[in-house]
């Protein structure tokens, strides 16, 4: 039987255009689903992945940065505990230091001070005894004149004032 | 009774009846139209982190088929995504499409031969690139040599289990609704419930009725041999590949 456009095939039977145009519009749909999905979609898929896994990374890295920063600082500020600790020790040693040596400067001069008035006070009972000495050389003098009413040789006057001034500085 | 147990019509000939396109090819050539325009539909405007709901579909969509393929056929022979979603697409939508009232594509012994003997060819492929020549020939006398022919006959009845399995399910299911229709029509025609005006008829019990039996032999039986068509072309050509 020859058939023609619009008749209706037997339920069986062997058509090779069928078969043809079958196994080329399954070729065809393959392609088209490769092209226009699987690649697009797979691609987004994969930038997702990728996007996520490095933002994972990311994240991790960012973490560790932070840890290690943190233990940097928490050394940093144990190291400056220490610092200050030695600072305020060294100012205390220095503090100590020149306090001694002020009070030590001040009980030198207060000794020379105290030296010096004691020269001074000696010097001037030295200089008032020799002054008291004059004094009573010249009262002794005058009174020796008034007693003698006359001169007496000079050889023996001041023999005579000396043995007396000797007297008196023995008082 | 049109076409109960029918093959498909010809649309139109080429070169003096030598080529003659059948409906079953047309529905090949609509599948490819509708599934490219909605593919260009589904990706357009890909994001990396999804905004509408189409690229939500297209990524469950190639994750679907992409997680059964990687299950399956292993990490290796990922590249065959696209030919077993063709696979998948073409079987449910060739299924389906005698819902809109044209004829099942896979109602067709034609297409579904094509299909199996396309594994089949897959299948001596990667056996013969995974043993060699010699060894594919080989393996069909072990363990002992006597159980030759039985290998042989395995070997063959795989595809032709294939083909068989999905175009009965549908085209029985085609032939079960025609004659649904048919009985339904008589009954309402008995009870006088037929109507009739020219070219156009009516029948009161045709009305309604098929769609219940249409959900389990052209939904669910589609659906299902579609998937089972695509699952074993996965696992045979998957443990054709890997076989030492």
């Amino acid at each position: 039987m020859v058939l023609a456009a619009g008749d209706v095939t037997d339920f069986l039977s062997i058509n090779l255009t069928t078969i043809i145009a079958t196994w080329l519009n399954l070729l065809i749909l393959t392609l088209v689903l490769k092209h226009f999905l699987f690649d697009k979609v797979n691609k987004v898929m994969d930038d997702r992945k990728n996007e996520v896994a490095q933002t994972y990374k990311d994240a991790d890295e960012a973490k560790e940065n932070a840890k290690k920063l943190e233990a940097e600082y928490a050394e940093r500020i144990s190291g400056a505990k220490e610092e200050s600790a030695q600072i305020i020790q060294a100012a205390t040693k220095k503090a100590q230091l020149h306090s001694d040596e002020i009070i030590s400067d001040a009980k030198r001069e207060a000794k020379g001070i105290t030296e010096q008035a004691r020269a001074e006070i000696e010097r001037e009972k030295k200089i008032a005894v020799n002054q008291i000495k004059d004094d009573i050389t010249d009262i002794a003098f005058s009174a020796a004149q008034a007693v003698i009413e006359k001169d007496l040789d000079t050889k023996d006057n001041e023999r005579l004032i000396e043995q007396f001034i000797d007297s008196v500085g023995e008082v | 009774m049109t076409d109960i147990g029918n093959g498909p019509k010809i649309v139109f000939e080429l070169l003096d009846g030598k080529i003659q396109v059948t409906e079953t090819v047309v529905m090949g050539w609509l599948i490819i139209v509708v599934v490219t325009l909605l593919c260009m539909w589904l990706t357009k405007g890909l994001k990396k982190v999804p905004e509408k709901k189409r690229q939500v579909v297209a990524e469950m969509f190639v994750n679907f088929v992409n997680n059964m393929v990687r299950g399956n056929m292993g990490e290796k022979l990922m590249y065959y995504s696209p030919y077993i979603g063709a696979l998948l697409i073409s079987a449910v939508l060739g299924a389906l499409i005698s819902m809109v009232g044209l004829r099942s594509m896979t109602a067709d012994i034609n297409v579904t031969a094509t299909w199996a003997i396309m594994t089949f060819i897959l299948i001596t492929y990667h056996k013969i690139k995974a043993n060699g020549l010699g060894g594919y020939f080989k393996s069909f006398a072990k363990p002992v040599a006597f159980i030759l022919p039985l290998n042989i006959i395995s070997e063959v009845a795989t595809p032709a289990s294939m083909a068989f399995r999905l175009f009965g399910n549908v085209a029985g299911g085609m032939v079960i609704t025609g004659l649904l229709y048919g009985a339904l029509g008589a009954l309402s025609s008995a009870l006088h419930l037929h109507f009739e005006m020219g070219s156009w008829a009516f029948s009161v019990f045709q009305v309604g009725i098929p769609a219940v039996l249409s959900v389990y032999f052209d939904l669910f039986s589609g659906c299902i041999q579609a998937y089972i068509f695509s699952m074993l072309t996965m696992v045979n050509v998957g443990a054709a590949a890997e076989e030492a």
